[in-house]
Formats: C-alpha cells, structure tokens, sequence
C-alpha cells in the first residue's frame, strides 16, 4: 500500500491538485442458488479493484480491476479533474487515521462450503408442499476490506462483512399463480443463520402464498391503509429518505429544496437514519468518502431537521456531515444513499390504530417502490393485504401498488406505533446498488390504492 | 485471442474436463451535467476471465479479474472451477457447439473507439452549453457516455469467437419546481452521434417537463385508451418474464409450452438488426444471434433460452445468454420489437397515457399492476390537457389481449415499439 500512497502524492503534486481520495477495495464473496432442488449457482470469488477520485472544484474519476492499471486509474482520476475544473467546493475536514472490523460471533467464512449447502438443500426441502409448484433459495455472503486513503492523510482500513439468505415459493391453483418470499440479512456472521426458525418461515411462506391464491384484488381510490413495519421501511424509504438525500436536494430535484426546519409531517412523527446500529443489512463504519458514518435524525415531531449528505453537499448546504456517501463497489463514485432508515415507536398498539379504521385496508410486507422526488409522487408495492371494517380484519387481497404525494401522504400519518421494528434487508437503486434495511412501526396514514375492483 | 485466454486454453487442454473461457475487457468515458454544469467526469478500465468447467455432468465456475494473470493465478482458477465442478451439483448439460456466425454490421464505430478523452469532454461541456441556452425556468442535467468493449467465447467444442462493439448513451432531465414538472429523454446508439442528437435530448426533456408542470390528476377512467412506447415498454418487461426459458422451467411462468394465445400482437427478440444497441453476433456461450418470435399474431411461438434451459426444456437456444466475466450466463433480451399494426394511432384523440413507474411492484405471474402515471394527457378537440399521479391498474395478460398497435414505430435504446390502443382503467 505504501507505494501507492506515494506515487498519489507526487502524482497530485505533478498535477497541481489539493484534493484526491483512492480506495483500494477487495472482495470475497460466495453464492448458492436453487430451485426446485437443483442448485443454479455455486460460485467463490474474490476480486481487487481501485477506485480514485480527484477534486478541482469538480470531480475526475477512474476505476480499474487489473493491478497493471491501478497507477494509471490514479493518474487518469487526477488528470480528468485537471482538465475539468469547476467551482464547487467540498467539505475536508481533519486526517482520519483507523482500523474497524464489524465483529461477528461466527465468521461465515469458517463454514464450509458443503455446509451451506446443506442448508440450501434444506430450505429447499421445507419449502415443498401441495400446490407449491415452484421453490427457490437464494444464500450469499461477503467480506469487502477497503482501504481508503485521501491526500489530507485519511487512512481508513475497515472490514464489513455481509450475510444474506432469502427464499420464495410460486403456489398455483386453478390457473392462478402466486409468490411469496421472506428475506434475512445483516453485517452479521453465521448467527444470523443460525437464529432463523427454518421451520416457522418456511411454513409461513408457503401459507401466505395459499392465502393470496384465495385473495381478490382490492378496491381502489384513496384510502386508510394501515402499513406493517416492513411496508412502513418501504414507504419511509421512499416517501421521504431519496427526498432528502441532498445531491437532490443541491440538484434542484428535490420537492423537500428550501424546507429544512419546516413542519412537512405531523407531530410526532420521527424518522432516523442510522448506519451505526448493530448487524443491520445497511450498517457501515466509514462512508466511501472516508467520514465516519452518523445517526442522522431526518424528521423530529414533524420537522425536516436535517439532509442526508456527502463531502460535496455538506460545504453546499452548510451541514454537519454525516458520512451518507456510499459506492456500490471501486468502480462507482460515491453518491448520497440511504443506510438503516425507520420511524422511530409512537404510542399506539396495534389494536387501537385497527380500531381507527372504518373502511380501509391492512398492507403487508415490502414490494420494492419507486419516487419521483421532484413530482413528489411514490409508489410502493405491498406483498399482501386485508381489507379492514370497523376494526376488523377481514378477507385478503393481492397484488397491490399504492401511490401518494410526499408531502400530503406524511401529513396525513393518524397514528404511529408502538411496535418499531428494523429488519427488513434490500438492496436500493440509484443508478446504482447498495445494501440498506429499513423499518418501523405499524402506522396508519392514506394514500391511492391501484386496485383491480 | 489474447495472450492469457491462450495461456489458459493451454493449461485446460491438459485436464480432463469440458471447458468454456469467456473474456471481456474495455473502457467507459462518462460524464455527468448537473444544474447545466459538467461536474463528474470519469473513465473506467474493465478486464476480466470467466471459466466454467464441466465434469460428469456437473458445472463449476471460478472468474479473475484483469487480463495479466500470473502463471500461478491461471493454475488456481482453473483449480478453483474444478473444485467446485466436483462439489457443485449444478447440471451441466455441455457446451454449445460451433455453428455458422454472421457478424452483425453497424455495433462498432472507431470514431468512438479511438475518440481522446478531451474530445470526448468537450463534448460533454458542449451539452451542458446547451443546456444552458435551452434553459427556460427548468433545471437541467443529465448524462452523456461512450463506451468500448471486447467480449470472447473459447470452448473445448471448438468454439472461438471475439467481438468489438461500442456504446453511446444520452439522457436528459429537466425539472420545474413551481408547480413541480419533470420530463426525461434516454436514448443509446452504437455511433457517434451528431450534436443535433443532443440537441433533441434536451428539447424532450424540456417538453415534457412543461407539460407535466401543468399536469393535474384525471378523474377515474375505464376504456379504451392508448399507451406510448414507454408506458408500453413497462406493461411489456411485467408480461415478459413469462418468456423467460428458467422461468419456465421452474414453473413461474403463465405458460409451459409454445401455443397458447394472449392476444393478436407480435413480439420479438432480435439480436441481428444492425446498429442497436441490443445486438450482438453472437451470445455469452458463443451460440450466433437470430431473430426470435417470441409472440407470433397472438400465439406464444418461443422463450427466450440459452444452451442449458433450452437443453432442459427440448428446445434449441435462442442465443439469449447473457453476461459478464462475473457470471454465468443468465437469460436476457437482446433487441425486443413489438411489431407495428395497422391502427393509426398519431392523431388519436382520447386518453394517452405516455410513462408511468413502479413496474417491479407488479406481479407477473398473477399479472396483476398498479402501476403510478408519471405522465399522461387527454386530447379532445384537438386541445391537450397533461395528467399524472393517477395509477394505471388491470392484469397484463388481460391487457395485452386488447392491444392493438399502431402504424408508426418509436426506438426507446433496444426497445422498438408503435403506440398501442388498448382497454384500460385509471384510478
């Protein structure tokens, strides 16, 4: 590493630049993938790459994965900077010089091979059943060591390690066909796995699949829809966390531009991302800018309190930063993204936010969702639902999108509950992927619901 | 082929096993416009061997990146893929074996093989001038990138084939911000395009943006209304994942075999049409590219399939096997055209219904969508009046069984499509 950091210090000094970054990143990764019992993928990999970046008031990068470039990556970075020249500015801030290891209890990596098939094979084997036509089990770990380094004399090794297991089943009767799946993941080791009750999720999985061949397409127009935890991460995610991520904000893409410190929610409401909590899927230690990775309170009783941001958007918007810059792997430049995002417990049970419903509907799990932040217009997919009358949970219903405006839908929140909970891995597009998770509580809020009937 | 695959093909010859290299390297030039200023620049160099090895009927495969591998780093990826051959219980069904190859004209232009970085800048900061001169009250950005790349298939049926193709992409955004309006244009091309090509980004974008600032939601909606290429583009990827050959296979697909019928619309995959940028001569397993009628007036005819699910399913491979250095083949789409109709669909007058999202929330083996409406507009009298934020919502396979398309044709990068005039329902 040492040659490496000198040749981008006389390199830079060649160049006339102040400010570079270079991470130098390598990761191991294993992946099985079967359906119906026949294995589609078993594959052990490692690769090294290099990711540089160069500032002069504009950003020149280049990326390489052979060793024979990674000088020429550098160069390259410093001399695109040279012949860009903008008038941005980014924040510095003091020399960071650390070492961080997300510790688990049981590395992954002392499992064999062959037993993590098995375990594949034995999800497989739970997940067949009557009408069950179609199974799939889906196991991949990761350890990605960077070392970043940056010409203010950061030098930040860390080691994140990254676990994910996810199975599905398709059930078919009469022609009619449906999926259901359930996904697990952390920065954690093999106790992930091993806290899992195979047995209950399995059996879980198959019977809500039954149910949603039994289901009818909802209603639709604008409704009372009470969204589990995980619907609630999703539509948090997408209601709110890609809003005030401030390069869309700085872009002039972003409905939420200019209205830091108001009320855009109603009181209570408290929305938090956090990439430091404890073996959550979308935890890091060092954000791909080399800034330590922050608890950032988005929305405080209802207030927009602050903007996820970068090096860049920090010294922009005059914020503290708060290490929310993250790269989808050496070959991407970091941009604003999203760690462990979720609303913080109100005080409602479960049962008095039920009985707050007259005519609505109870929407579960998490289908994925897309926003327009600068239309101000999301969409987010539920896994299945129920249609609820006079507080009562009724009959179930499938296939459901809901739509909403930011800034009415947060407005429009009637009850938060008590029951927070973050544990909902995914992976989030931006034009590119990372690792997040998200959550919350049971909350009760209305929005346009695309039902068939 | 280049010095380390033959290395490699060297050291495979001598163990006991079938064998497949396939390789890949190139360079991206990217930059991105935001605020009509350039403000990322970027050149990405990418190298990389993938092998897959197979072994009494079972396949193992390893990959390495950069293309100058030691000695050792060859012996241990060959190793690695047999390993895993031994232990893997992933079937291997052989590799493809050669056939005749027609090289596909028009993928590769040496105008942007051989462009210098500082041209290819200088075009960039002419976009973002031209973006500032488009300027009204929108905020513009938006993204423009050349790309190179190789890509080679060797196998131990005696396949060896390489190809050079090359990449432009330009994409528009334009936002108003009061009342808030967005409108978007992306577009891809195999050639160096003349700057009217991004000229007519920026236009779009705009045009759109001001038609969406003023758009309102529509009252509810049932009928008879027509879908542009995008909104089609979207209800299509929903309805297409049925045609996918391990879809089928595993028994998530709405069909099982070839005949059934879902309307009166053709529907193909084209890997042979010179100068898009979904073709290829030949796929990621070496197998050359063809046309594929996937939906033939209405009837399902062929999935899409590469060597091993056509294999498992007593078909032939379609030549739809994708990939990188990283991965196995994995089925895609090459070029997909929905064949133009004789409805003239240009001066329609009604609901036309331009771009919507949310399409991975849909569900497409009950078909099932609700997908939000991004942009929309009524004509009546020959007056336009834009809509968005109602959701279109109905079943795809129903949907598409009312789809008849229209005379004149649109290009969305490897999508080819007319409008569509279908039955449909907005909330």
């Amino acid at each position: 590493m040492e040659w490496l950091i000198k040749k981008a210090e006389e390199l830079a000094r060649k160049h006339g630049l102040d400010y570079y970054e270079i991470r130098l990143v390598k990761v191991t990764s294993r992946r099985l993938v079967m359906s119906n019992g026949q294995l589609r993928e078993l594959s052990s990999n490692s690769e090294l790459g290099i990711g540089a970046r160069a500032f002069n008031g504009t950003w020149g990068f280049s990326s390489a994965n052979d060793r024979e470039r990674f000088e020429k990556a550098i160069e390259t970075a410093m001399k695109i900077a040279k012949l860009s020249r903008g008038d941005a500015k980014i924040y510095l801030g003091e020399p960071v010089r650390d070492k961080v290891e997300l510790k688990v209890k049981k590395p992954f990596t002392e499992i064999d091979i062959e037993e993590k098939l098995s375990l594949v094979k034995e999800i497989d084997g739970l997940l067949r059943g009557e009408k069950i036509v179609s199974r799939s089990v889906n196991y991949g770990d990761s350890i990605v060591e960077t070392f970043y380094f940056n010409s203010l004399g950061s030098e930040i090794r860390t080691v994140v390690p990254r676990i994910r297991l996810g199975f599905s089943v398709t059930a078919r009767e009469n022609g009619e066909m449906q999926d259901f799946w359930k996904s697990f993941g952390g920065t954690l080791g093999w106790e992930l796995i091993e806290g899992i009750n195979l047995d209950h999720w399995t059996a879980h999985v198959k019977e809500k699949a039954l149910e949603l061949l039994r289901a009818s397409s909802p209603p639709s127009g604008e409704m009372d829809v009470i969204a589990d935890p995980e619907l609630t991460g999703v539509f948090i995610h997408e209601a709110l966390g890609h809003a005030v991520e401030a390069d869309s904000v700085k872009n002039g893409d972003s409905i939420l531009a200019g209205r830091l410190g108001e009320r855009i929610a109603v009181e209570g409401l408290n929305v938090v991302d956090d990439p430091t909590l404890p073996g959550k899927f979308g935890s890091y230690p060092y954000d791909d800018e080399g800034i330590k990775a922050k608890r950032v309170e988005i929305i405080k009783d209802g207030v927009l309190v602050s903007y996820l941001n970068d090096r860049e958007t920090a010294e922009y918007f005059g914020l503290e930063p708060n290490g929310h810059a993250r790269a989808e792997s050496y070959s991407h430049q970091p941009l604003v993204r999203m760690g462990n995002t979720y609303v913080e417990p109100g005080d409602w049970s479960f049962e008095e936010i039920l009985e707050e419903v007259k005519n609505g509907l109870y929407m579960l799990g998490d289908k994925g969702g897309e926003v327009d932040t600068a239309n101000g217009t999301f969409t987010f997919g539920a896994k299945l639902g129920y249609i609820v009358e006079n507080g009562e949970i009724k009959e179930p219903v499938r296939d459901v999108a809901l739509s909403g405006k930011i800034l009415d839908v947060l407005k429009n929140i009637r009850a938060i509950g008590n029951d927070t909970r973050v544990e909902f891995p995914g992976y989030c597009g931006k034009g590119q992927w990372v690792p997040v998770d998200d959550g919350g509580p049971h909350i009760l809020t209305r929005a346009l619901v695309g039902g068939l009937r | 082929m280049i010095e380390a695959v033959e290395r490699l093909v060297k050291l495979l010859e001598s163990e006991n096993v079938e064998w497949e290299v396939f390789y890949q390297f190139g360079r991206s030039g990217s930059f991105r416009i935001e605020r009509e200023t350039l403000e990322r620049s970027q050149r990405k160099f990418y190298s990389g061997i993938g092998l897959r090895v197979g072994l009494k009927g079972r396949l193992g495969f390893s990959y390495i990146t950069g293309l100058h591998p030691s000695e050792e780093e060859l012996k241990k990826l060959v190793e690695r893929a047999v390993k895993l051959a031994k232990i893997s219980e992933v079937p291997f069904r052989g590799f493809p074996a050669s056939g005749r190859v027609n090289r596909v004209r028009g993928i590769y232009d040496r105008t942007i093989d051989e462009i210098p970085f500082e041209e290819a800048h200088r075009l960039a900061l002419e976009y973002a001038e031209l973006m500032q001169e488009k300027k009204g009250e929108e905020t513009l950005s938006g993204s423009l990138s050349l790309a190179v790349g190789t890509s080679g298939v060797v196998n131990s049926n005696g396949i060896e084939l390489e190809e050079r193709s090359t990449y432009m992409g330009v994409s528009a955004y334009a936002v108003i911000s009061e009342p808030p309006g967005t409108g978007s244009y992306r577009q891809s091309f195999t050639s160096l395009q003349p700057v009217e090509e991004l000229e007519r980004a920026v236009e779009k974008a705009v045009d759109e943006a001001r038609l969406s600032a003023r758009a309102k939601k529509l009252e509810s909606y049932s009928g008879e209304l027509v879908l542009e290429p995008n909104a089609l583009a979207s209800l299509i990827e929903v309805f297409l994942s049925n045609l996918y050959g391990d879809e089928v296979y595993h028994g998530r697909s709405r069909f099982s075999k070839p005949g059934d019928e879902i309307g009166s619309f053709t529907l193909v995959d084209d890997s042979t049409l010179p100068a898009l940028p979904g073709s290829y001569s030949f796929d990621g397993e070496g197998v050359p590219g063809q046309r594929t009628v996937l939906v033939g007036d209405g009837i399902v005819r062929n999935f899409l399939l590469d060597h091993t699910y056509a294999s498992f399913l007593g078909m032939e491979s379609t030549g739809n096997a994708l990939r990188t250095f990283r991965s196995v083949p994995y089925i895609g789409t090459s070029n997909l055209i929905l064949e133009p109709g004789d409805e003239s669909l240009e001066d329609y007058e009604g609901v036309i219904v331009r771009k919507v999202f949310g399409e991975h929330t849909a569900n497409p083996v009950s078909g099932d969508f609700s997908l939000t409406v991004e942009l929309g507009y009524v004509i009546e009298n020959g007056e336009l009046k834009p809509f968005k934020d109602n959701m279109l919502v109905g079943n795809v396979f129903e949907l598409l069984r009312t789809l008849k398309p229209g005379r004149k044709v649109e290009r969305i990068s490897s999508f080819v499509s007319p409008r569509g005039l279908v039955e449909g329902r907005l909330v």
